[in-house]
């Protein structure tokens, strides 16, 4: 009976969440709670490392283009859009921020397209670099793993103009560096260019269409355990990849980030021109 | 159903100097905005006059008649409101050589 209500219903039917929907949103409700990741500091901005100052929020977007008007979403008029700025490896990061309540299977599944600003009347399709999305997990203070996880996942579009078109993952983080005079707040950027792996046959390439302007929706589903905090299965539109071989960034638990289940989505530029992100919606799911 | 109400931060603590502005910010959903531009830092030289921009595309721009005075001193706020607008903002001004201001503008907007 489940399953039949999801399917007749329009919003949810796109989706194959778990049993319990966690979260969501179709950005036809406003932001969703997808704000601006802000990097830490302490008594002073500019103590912020570079890669989380140049964020900035998320946007309501019908994704409006100066040849054809508002594109619009897959069911409603918005989508949320990423934008970094025009500068070569600029990124920009939104993020949904949670805890769990059982360390069971979580679920995400995102309608999503991607595309650079239409400064050009080129077809552009090597100027966005990655789009990607990332989890930000810690186990909870009892548990005797003492770990926070974070699972990396982009999709390599292009690199200094050579278009990839690739699923990659990251194992490694930045050194940490400490924060202010205090020593209680430490930083480390995690979307650094640098350590990004191959994820085995993850080569896909994926719908982009004729014109900087023109958008196509896609599918991705990314699933992943917090009991074992593996990932257990990825799939875009028609693929589904093998993830046996996925790891994710693992550094020992912080002093107060327990429980924590945390949504990043992110955009990168390969040029100097700004790369955009839509996503029409998001279903986070989980089996508890 | 309760309208729409968010706070965007679109600038934070960047050194503005010769030309510059906020990056585009989409709110064509919104009835009402506002934006505020704090100097996070003492000024450096003559504060100029701030203004508002709006845009057909995201990529060009035209002025959209609010001015504001850039503000002078450390945690001075300017304050610029608008309620008729399409669907790009941003804000720009332009400092004199040697002048700037270290700021953060945030948008406020309501539907």
């Amino acid at each position: 009976m489940r399953l039949g209500m999801l399917r007749a219903d329009p919003a949810l039917s796109r989706f194959d969440p778990l049993p319990r929907i966690l979260s969501f949103d179709d950005f036809s409700r406003g932001h969703c709670g997808w704000s601006q990741l802000v990097g830490n500091y302490e008594d002073s901005l500019d103590v912020m490392l570079p890669g989380f100052a140049q964020h900035s929020s998320a946007m309501l977007s019908t994704l409006g283009h100066w040849d054809a008007g508002s594109h619009g979403g897959m069911d409603s008029s918005y989508a949320l859009k990423i934008a970094t700025k025009a500068k070569p490896g600029a990124q920009n990061v939104a993020i949904k921020r949670h805890t769990f309540r059982k360390r069971g299977p979580i679920r995400f599944e995102i309608f999503f397209t991607f595309k650079p600003e239409a400064t050009e009347l080129k077809l552009s399709e090597t100027d966005v670099r990655s789009i990607g999305f990332l989890f930000d997990l810690q186990c909870g203070d009892r548990d005797g793993d003492g770990e926070r996880v974070m699972p990396h996942l982009r999709f390599l579009n292009a690199l200094d103009g050579k278009h990839l078109q690739k699923w990659q993952y990251k194992r490694e983080t930045t050194v940490f560096t400490a924060i202010g005079r205090e020593d209680k707040t430490v930083s480390h950027y995690h979307l650094a260019p640098e350590g990004w792996l191959d994820l085995p046959d993850g080569e896909q390439r994926l719908c982009y269409n004729e014109i900087p302007t023109k958008v196509n929706w896609s599918y991705m589903r990314f699933d992943f355990d917090l009991a074992s905090m593996k990932a257990t299965g990825l799939q875009c539109n028609d693929r589904n990849f093998d993830v046996s071989g996925f790891e994710s960034i693992r550094i020992p638990a912080m002093k107060n980030l327990w429980c924590m289940l945390n949504f990043c989505l992110f955009a990168e530029t390969d040029v100097a021109k700004r790369a955009f992100l839509y996503v029409d919606s998001i279903c986070i799911s989980g089996d508890f | 159903m309760l309208p729409e109400n968010i706070t965007a931060v679109i600038t934070r603590n960047e050194c503005w100097s010769g030309d510059a502005a906020s990056e585009p910010y989409e709110a064509g959903w919104a009835h009402e905005a506002v934006f505020f531009i704090r100097a996070l830092k003492p000024p450096v030289g003559a504060a100029p006059k701030g203004w508002v921009e709006i845009s057909p595309d995201g990529m060009h721009w035209v002025r959209e008649g609010t001015e504001f005075a850039m503000p002078s001193e450390q945690d001075g706020v300017a304050v610029a409101r608008l309620n008729a607008f399409g669907n790009w903002l941003r804000v720009a001004t332009h400092f004199a050589d040697g002048a700037e201001c270290t700021v953060l503008v945030t948008l406020h907007l309501k539907a």
